[in-house]
């Protein structure tokens, strides 16, 4: 899977905690999940179950703590399906 | 300093499933998870905790200008709780915060301050009495002082609540 395809992925998995349709649109690499997509902080969690869910990874509290915006979950991502 | 948090149970049953496996161990330590079994309400003890945290994370990200989504790094423990109301601390690293917490009409509305004699002195104050300096960090100016006073506010659902740190007077003469 490209990053293009896991950002792709990622989407389907942000859109339903998402509150801001406009920033949802313009999704990219910066968007950060609280300030720019107004996720609220009590569904950062749902989004690393589903992520853990959905790649069949195990996410640690470190990798959480920065799990604020697209770049940081693409690259947890992309590095433990590379430990694989 | 004062952080709070606000949440509407309306709204957080429409947006959030505390039941999910796996979520409660992702928030909560062992001995929060502990407080949150012998609950004789889960729900309702697991958005006062996590309303504890957020209140707590407030005054944290306000010192340290760090974000971060650290949960399980803000501990909470509580102090004394009855039905509508709970005191209690956060600690998050060497630093301790002090919470209240008030619960009525399905709301929860937490308040943290870092210097335990300023509980006494929270006010709610109207939301429109709120500046925000440069880097975004909310304050009020109190009529007569010279100083400024720090100030939180939050909303979810159905409520916002803005909270601020009003020190009486003491310039009498």
């Amino acid at each position: 899977m490209n990053r293009e395809e896991l950002i792709g992925v990622l989407k389907l998995i942000i859109e339903p905690y998402t509150t801001n349709n406009e920033s949802f649109g313009n999704l990219n690499e910066e968007t950060d999940f609280i300030n720019d997509l107004q996720i609220n902080s009590a569904n950062l969690v749902d989004i690393v179950l589903d992520i853990e869910e959905k790649f069949d990874i195990v996410i640690d509290n470190a990798d959480m703590e920065r799990m604020l915006n697209v770049r940081a979950a693409v690259e947890i991502i992309e590095f433990k399906l590379s430990e694989q | 300093m004062i952080g709070n948090d606000v949440i509407d149970l309306v709204q957080s049953r429409k947006e959030s499933n505390w039941r999910r496996p796996g979520l409660i161990p992702k928030l909560f330590d062992v001995n929060e998870q502990l407080l949150i079994s012998n609950s004789e309400d889960p729900e309702i003890a697991i958005w006062v905790l996590w309303s504890m945290k957020e209140a707590a994370y407030k005054i944290w990200h306000r010192y340290t200008r760090v974000r971060k989504y650290i949960p399980k790094k803000l501990v909470c423990s509580l102090v004394t709780q009855c039905n509508n109301s709970a005191a209690g601390e956060v600690t998050c690293g060497r630093r301790t915060f002090y919470t209240t917490t008030q619960l009525s009409q399905g709301i929860i509305h937490t308040v943290a301050v870092d210097n335990l004699g300023n509980l006494n002195h929270v006010a709610e104050i109207e939301r429109d009495r709120i500046f925000k300096d440069y880097y975004g960090i909310p304050y009020i100016i109190i009529e007569g002082q010279q100083d400024v006073s720090p100030a939180s506010v939050s909303n979810h659902g159905r409520i916002e609540k803005a909270v601020a740190i009003l020190k009486p007077n003491l310039h009498f003469f």
